[in-house]
């Protein structure tokens, strides 16, 4: 599928901010099963210095500075971005056995088993406990396909976790979200993450984009969308499958990455060090992905 | 000999009897002295202790002088602990050295190797030489700086490392310090104390020099850049830091500038120092910033000490900083445990140094061993920048040791465990005796063009008891100099290449940091403030004390004048009578309460902290009188109830001939450069805007006659000009020959006069911009216009009193301290930083937090 992506960040502050310095995680990255054709960033006030460079985990990191006063800053990222379905799907039960994954984990035979050992470890959002642990046992039986399990788990925590947009904010503790049974699709990665990496399976955050459809007649409002996050969770000799736990499935084509890392806080979309502006800036994001006709190849 | 007389004798004489619990450094496994050591042991036996007791006094007092402190509290103004020296140097033999710098050597390289790897390809990691998990759970690996580039073939540019000696008498590696290796300084430190203190002793023994290693450090810091003459800045935390005497001590030696977070800025893809001049562009950066808080946009969101966009810089190769960020990976002791493994991968040997044993509770092997031998462990944690320190489990409770054993459990990744063991004990002084102390010798290697130089020697720290994991720099811990002792006479060193003298001083190459100036000016400012409130304090001490009696008109006039000047108001402004007749204990708060701005106190308290920011533009005369100044306060703490009960004005009298000696010094010992210059105009300013305050307060009322007299004579008193006054005039006090010499005498330098005509040459000297060649500037303006006020001021005008007022002079006044404030106004938005404090734009959790 096809994809233009616009996403506009939008800070007002109450007082003058004198300069700035941001790096943003915007741009879609490449990945196996997408391609990002073209990723601008826009910025308003004009920016003194910007910088484009790949990161530790393979994603576009976008760095800029503003050195001259404003109180109103407007990132516009625009991309183009064609994406495909994952190659697994259907049947989950084919492929390893949770027993299977975890012995050749520890026992890695390849390269890439031995490298996603890091998203086994604990990051600075998801610190693996034992209610973690409790809640993700029932899904993962040792003899289990490993897939068929982690399917599992999304659809409980897609059935047993409330959305709830007004719920958490990006610093809610992922004890609290087990608690309180609640969260946006930051915390349901995070808790899904958190299960996985509890039972010793490498994890790992994936941050992106989700188009939606408007309801049957209706037509698609625009900047509807909204930045989604889902999880990607690795099998040995298979490589990287990602499952999306607020949606209930497994992230298909309108699922369009931005970037991943071990959380959160390794892809934030936009963060930096402002100098000046009062306190409670007011934030707002718009988000648009629309479908368009595939790019001449 | 008889009995007494022997015990005499031991009482004159230094011996030293080593413990034989633990191996000692000065005695072989046969109790016999070691030979390099029998020099020094003779010598301190003939000096004997009270001798010694009197040269450690020496020393503590030049330790003290040189503002050799660590760990300064938090408190504004307090001056921290003075480094501890214990005078008996801890001796290595050339032989003994020779084999230590070959395995420090070969360690360093090892660790510049490892470096690499961690950061690069992480071969050691496909190679399953190091399981991914000890990289990848430590928190001082940091993954923003994987493949950063640096222009030298060295990665690793400076390595120390921590040594003991364990009892089967070899030298074990305890642990490795890379991100700030603190303790060169301190080591250069006693190296000059030592020097000094014990001469001859020192002179004798053919010690090695320690001038090598940092010759070496500055030469490596200069290939660092492409230029010729880079431009070099040591980064502090800042004079709270614990081991800022360093930071300044290392930048003064090298002749870096010294530089603190707000000092530099990234812009346009370059670092800058923000300078009197403008900017100007920093090459490299010596940093004593710890790895995680280097840069605030990309890694920890909340330090306030780093450079935001700093990591970008670096990446583009357009600014080097040592060490370069990310090697506190090196800083990991789970590396320990895969030491040798590591070395035989990467070097093709095992590594000469031992390091001591080291059990990775993530380990499942090791974790069993933990398990059953806990009581014998010292149990730490894998990354030390957390909020966790080591546990030293044999001193638990059984079940407090159960409680770790379910810590360690919850989280094994994060710790190791280590035998407890006993380290080598070293003479030391203590108690009039020498006695045996347990010590550990820390070493610093420096990366040169071929391979690495080590210091020979390094800064030994003797703690007082085993086992040597807590021989830290904690209480009671003294640091020795480490002598390597020659066996013939070291050659002096010549000079180096780059040092042939024309060169200039790295620092000189840029301008000073503008926050220096602002330090410096305040420190002007605040030292005249103080001072003129002690004087107005005394002079009101006095007067209210002295056998003439005072009306309470006149009485109310001094003590408002008081809580005005300084600026402690309301104070006695608006008080009742009985507050007026009764200011003992308020006045007392004036000079003594930290809590009340304005204070005496408080204004000195300002003033210390104004000096350490911009310690390193002072001469060593003025530190030694900011420490009398700072023990004055001290004294005074002690004296408030006693002596400011009776003759309170000569409790201030010592603190007013410090200031006035830091004054002069400032003026005998400083070179005029910016720094001099912004001090004297913060002086000038403050001093012109006191005086202007006392004449209007003192001056202006209209009173009795005898009233008048006693205000004109306070007021000569404050401005120190009563006695020149009476060989002048001989006559009545008069409003009019007091205003000649305090208003209009240029030759009184304690008249207005005086102030705003230096005042006018210092804002003259001011770099500018090119902008205007004939406007004048607000400053240069509103300064000839102070002057030409008083100049042609008409003393018959200004002293005629109508309806009881004194119009001209009020008006002249009011003119003259708005006059003022202009000026201060824009020599500060001129010539001053004024950034607004950096906020996250959006809050991040940190690794490990």
């Amino acid at each position: 599928m096809d994809y233009r992506i616009k996403h506009i960040t939008e800070y007002r502050y109450n007082n003058r901010v004198s300069h700035c310095y941001n790096m943003a995680h915007l741009m879609p990255r490449d990945t196996g099963r997408q391609r990002c054709q073209n990723a601008a960033v826009a910025v308003v006030p004009e920016m003194a210095f910007s910088s484009t460079r790949e990161d530790y985990f393979g994603n576009v990191a976008y760095h800029f500075e503003i050195q001259r006063p404003h109180k109103h800053l407007v990132i516009t990222a625009s991309s183009d971005v064609q994406t495909q379905a994952q190659t697994v799907g259907g049947d989950l039960s084919d492929g390893p056995s949770c027993r299977s994954v975890r012995r050749q984990l520890s026992a890695p035979n390849d390269a890439d088993t031995l490298d996603s050992r890091e998203f086994v470890l604990n990051s600075p959002a998801v610190h693996v406990s034992a209610p973690l642990r409790e809640y993700a046992q029932a899904s993962f039986r040792d003899d289990r396909p490993f897939l068929a399990a982690v399917m599992d788990l999304t659809t409980r925590i897609y059935q047993e976790f409330k959305y709830d947009p007004e719920s958490t904010t990006v610093a809610t503790p992922l004890a609290e979200v087990i608690e309180n049974r609640h969260g946006v699709c930051q915390d349901f990665a995070h808790l899904q993450i958190g299960c996985l990496r509890a039972l010793g399976f490498s994890a790992k955050y994936v941050s992106g984009y989700l188009e939606t459809l408007p309801p049957p007649g209706k037509e698609k409002l625009i900047g509807a969308d909204a930045s989604h996050a889902w999880i990607s969770v690795f099998v040995p000799q298979q490589g990287w499958v990602e499952f999306d736990p607020t949606n209930n499935c497994l992230a298909g084509e309108q699922h369009i990455v931005t970037a991943w890392g071990r959380d959160y806080f390794d892809v934030t979309p936009l963060k930096g060090v402002i100098f000046g502006g009062g306190d409670n800036p007011s934030l707002r994001v718009s988000v648009d992905v629309a479908r368009v006709a595939p790019a001449a190849s | 000999m008889s009995q007494i007389q022997a015990q005499f004798a031991e009482l004159q004489e230094l011996t030293y009897a080593a413990n034989p619990s633990a191996a000692d450094e000065a005695h072989g496994p046969d109790g016999e002295v070691k030979p390099h050591w029998v020099y020094l042991l003779d010598s301190l036996r003939v000096l004997g202790p009270a001798a010694l007791a009197d040269r450690h006094t020496k020393a503590h007092r030049i330790l003290r002088d040189d503002g050799a402190t660590y760990d300064i509290g938090s408190d504004i103004g307090s001056q921290g602990r003075t480094w501890e020296l214990d005078l008996v140097p801890s001796l290595i033999s050339s032989e003994e050295w020779a084999r230590i710098e070959a395995g420090l050597l070969e360690r360093a390289e090892l660790f510049d190797l490892l470096l690499k790897d961690l950061y690069g390809p992480r071969s050691l990691l496909r190679t399953r030489v190091i399981p991914p998990e000890a990289l990848f759970s430590h928190a001082g690996f940091l993954r923003a700086c994987q493949g950063m580039p640096l222009p030298t073939p060295r990665s690793l540019l400076m390595h120390a490392v921590d040594l003991f000696r364990a009892p089967d008498g070899e030298l074990c590696v305890l642990d490795d310090r890379t991100q700030v290796p603190s303790g060169a300084g301190y080591a250069l430190e006693n190296r000059t104390v030592m020097s000094r203190i014990l001469p001859s002793l020192f002179r004798d023994s053919h010690v090695h020099r320690l001038a090598g290693f940092f010759q070496h450090l500055r030469m490596t810091l200069n290939a660092l850049a492409p230029q010729d003459q880079p431009r070099i800045v040591v980064l502090t935390p800042g004079s709270h830091s614990k081991t800022y005497f360093e930071h300044a001590h290392l930048a003064n030696y090298l002749g870096f500038r010294l530089v603190q977070s707000g000092d530099l800025v990234v812009m346009d893809g370059y670092v800058w120092m923000k300078s009197l001049e403008g900017l100007s562009r920093v090459d490299v950066i010596l940093r004593q910033v710890e790895d995680s808080y280097c840069d605030p946009v990309e890694l920890r969101n909340d330090s306030q000490f780093g450079v935001p966009n700093l990591m970008e810089v670096v990446r583009a190769g357009r600014v080097a900083i040592c060490n370069p960020i990310g090697v506190g990976a090196l800083e990991n002791p789970i590396l320990l445990k895969y030491m040798p493994e590591i070395a035989r991968a990467l070097l093709g040997r095992e590594p000469r140094l031992r390091a001591l044993e080291t059990y990775w509770c993530g380990n499942a092997q090791d974790m069993a061993y933990v398990q059953d031998h806990l009581e014998h462990l010292m149990i730490k944690p894998a990354f030390r920048g957390g909020q966790q320190s080591s546990i030293n489990a044999s001193l638990l409770s059984r079940k407090e040791r159960d409680a770790l054993m379910q810590r360690l459990h919850a989280d094994p990744l994060q710790y190791v465990a280590q035998p407890l063991v006993q380290a080598s004990t070293l003479p030391t002084f203590a108690d009039n005796q020498l006695v045996p102390r347990p010590a550990i010798l820390r070493s610093f290697a420096v990366a040169s063009q071929s391979s690495y130089l080590i210091m020979p020697g390094g800064l030994t720290r003797s703690g007082l008891k085993q086992p040597l994991t807590v021989i830290a720099n904690q209480q009671g811990t003294h640091s020795k100099d480490t002598w390597v002792i020659a066996s013939e006479p070291e050659r002096l060193l010549t000079q180096m290449s780059d040092d042939d003298g024309s060169s200039v001083r790295e620092a000189d190459l840029m301008g000073l940091p503008s926050r220096v100036v602002e330090n410096m000016f305040w420190m002007g400012r605040y030292a005249e403030r103080a001072e003129a409130s002690m004087r107005l304090l005394r002079t009101v001490f006095v007067l209210i004390n002295g056998e003439e009696p005072i009306s309470q008109p006149c009485r109310r006039i001094l003590l408002e004048t008081v809580s005005h000047i300084t600026a402690t108001t309301p104070g006695f402004v608006g008080a009742d009578d009985a507050a007026i007749a009764a200011p003992e204990a308020a006045l007392l708060r004036t000079i003594n309460d930290t809590s009340l701005s304005g204070s005496v106190r408080s204004t000195l308290n300002a003033m210390l902290y104004c000096a350490e920011q911009s310690k390193e533009m002072l001469s060593s005369d003025m530190l030694r009188v900011i420490n009398d100044i700072s023990d004055a306060l001290q004294t005074l703490d002690a004296d408030q109830s006693a002596q400011l009960a009776s003759a309170p004005e000569e409790a201030l009298d010592p603190l007013v001939t410090a200031l006035m000696a830091l004054a002069g010094l400032a003026n005998e010992s400083m070179v005029r450069g910016y720094s001099w210059r912004f001090m004297e105009i913060g002086r000038r300013l403050e001093r012109a805007q006191q005086t202007t305050a006392i004449l209007r307060h003192l001056l202006l009322p209209d009173c009795q006659p005898h009233d008048q007299q006693t205000l004109i004579s306070a007021l000569l008193l404050t401005l120190e000009s009563l006695i020149s006054y009476r060989r002048r005039y001989r006559a009545q006090m008069s409003v009019r020959a007091s205003l000649e010499l305090v208003l209009m005498d240029r030759d009184n330098p304690r008249s207005l006069h005086y102030q705003i005509n230096t005042l006018h040459q210092h804002i003259l000297a001011l770099p500018k911009s090119m902008a205007s060649h004939h406007e004048l500037l607000a400053e240069e303006r509103s300064a000839l216009q102070a002057e030409t006020l008083i100049r042609l001021s008409v003393l018959s005008e200004l002293s005629v009193r109508e309806n009881g007022k004194l119009a001209h002079l009020a008006q002249n006044l009011e003119t003259l301290k708005h006059l003022l404030d202009t000026i201060s106004n824009a020599v500060s938005d001129k010539y001053f930083d004024h950034r607004e404090s950096s906020q996250q734009l959006v809050h991040s959790i940190w690794e490990n937090d």
